[in-house]
């Protein structure tokens, strides 16, 4: 038995340090959120490694990584920002140049200009910080130039045959065409419909789509407070708001709160993490046909 | 990346965003190292140098090294030989009301002791 063990030994060694190679040999490409992990992941189709380095509970716009998370990520082939100010670790840190690819770049006139929340401190009064709307990839053809960017950016660099590419490029692209459709014709019915949402995630689709949102602050999955419903339900009141858009499954006590409020609740993932299921155009058509059923109602 | 390069990555970010900044309290840090120190710079977004705050200074367990008060321009020196940077160096400028951070890996400064 000796005899034939030790050949096999050799032959799975040699496998298992030729695959090790392999993957070594791959292309590392980093992404500061889940939307454009999911293009280089569509465009690369596996012939290198595309990470989203953010741990599912943290909200990738305000992950603080550690000192190992910034060596890895120096270490990338690619680095691909969102823009818009997304990911405020990339103004903390010293990324190579030559790696990084602001996938926004091509739109910047379009960014929305957001107002932060009013606070004070001893030096002054009241005062609030703008800032820029960032899930930019909730609005599909947004979205898409997006796609081109990730794409151009792995070619210029050589990191994958530009023909394939291109070729997955097309297919994406038709992807969040489709997606733009859907939205179009899932979102009519609510243009003119007041909706709140529960955090600020939505500008881009309410511009491109003529939605009329109003945003909250609360947490995800967080069943809200006493003080945060009576903001509802004065909210409800003075708008006239008849859908309330939460970013994650409420709990059922919330759901309740709401539906007293005479709101309807629809989840919209807002994507900037992966989801446990389906992948970004699939959750995103889901989460606009949940959209459309609420306008039939 | 040299200090400059940091410098002007940090305020180039920054000017994106700088026409839509209502009221200057945002707090800018960034670090630039070379073989024998790194010298951390605090602004607000205004341009004007933080003159009061602690710059903590952290290794790459978290643990906390030294702290160090920001001098009147709003720099401070911290010497390589007198932290232990083998992991890099986690940099926390903190004036009370507001704080930010840079992170150090030991890459930025094998790169820049080279250069």
């Amino acid at each position: 038995m000796k005899v034939f063990l030790r050949p096999l030994l050799g032959v799975w060694l040699l496998v298992l340090s030729a695959t090790i190679a392999g993957a070594e040999d791959r292309p590392r490409i980093v992404a500061v959120n889940y939307p454009l992990q999911y293009f280089a992941e569509r465009l690369l189709d596996d012939t290198a490694e595309v990470l989203m380095p953010v741990p599912a509970d943290v909200d990738p716009s305000f992950w603080r990584p550690s000192i190992a998370d910034i060596s890895m990520i120096q270490s990338a082939d690619l680095i691909l920002l969102n823009g818009a100010g997304f990911a405020t670790w990339v103004d903390r840190v010293s990324l190579p140049r030559s790696k990084l690819t602001n996938t926004a770049k091509a739109f910047e006139d379009q960014f929305i200009v957001t107002e932060s929340i009013t606070h004070s401190h001893g030096d002054g009064g009241e005062h609030s910080h703008e800032g820029l709307a960032s899930y930019t990839w909730l609005d599909p053809l947004l979205a898409s130039m997006q796609a081109e960017a990730v794409a151009d950016a792995i070619i210029s660099r050589g990191l994958a045959d530009a023909q394939s590419v291109n070729a997955r490029l097309a297919t994406l692209q038709a992807d969040l065409a489709a997606l733009d459709q859907q939205a179009r014709a899932s979102l009519a019915g609510l243009q003119g419909v007041a909706m709140i949402a529960t955090h600020p995630r939505y500008q881009y689709l309410a511009q491109r789509y003529n939605l009329s949102i109003i945003s909250l602050e609360w947490e995800a999955g967080v069943t809200p407070n006493e003080a945060q419903i009576a903001d509802l339900r004065a909210l409800v009141a003075d708008s006239g708001a008849r859908v309330l858009i939460w970013e994650a499954a409420p709990p059922a006590e919330a759901r309740e709160v709401a539906s007293g409020l005479g709101l309807q609740n629809v989840v919209f993932s807002p994507l900037a993490h992966g989801p446990e299921e389906n992948d970004f155009v699939g959750l995103f058509s889901r989460s606009l046909a949940l959209m459309s059923d609420v306008s039939l109602r | 990346m040299d200090g400059t390069v940091i410098r002007s990555a940090a305020l180039a970010s920054l000017l994106i965003a700088a026409p839509m900044v209502a009221e200057a309290h945002q707090l800018v840090v960034f670090a630039s190292v070379d073989c024998e120190a790194v010298t951390v710079e605090a602004k607000f977004s205004n341009g004007n140098p933080v003159q009061q705050a602690d710059v903590r200074v952290l290794d790459g367990q978290n643990a906390l090294l030294v702290t160090l008060p920001i001098e009147t321009d709003g720099t401070v020196t911290v010497p390589l030989d007198s932290v232990d940077h083998s992991e890099g160096l986690l940099i926390e400028v903190d004036t009370g009301s507001h704080d930010n951070y840079w992170i150090v890996t030991p890459d930025d400064i094998a790169r820049n002791c080279q250069s």
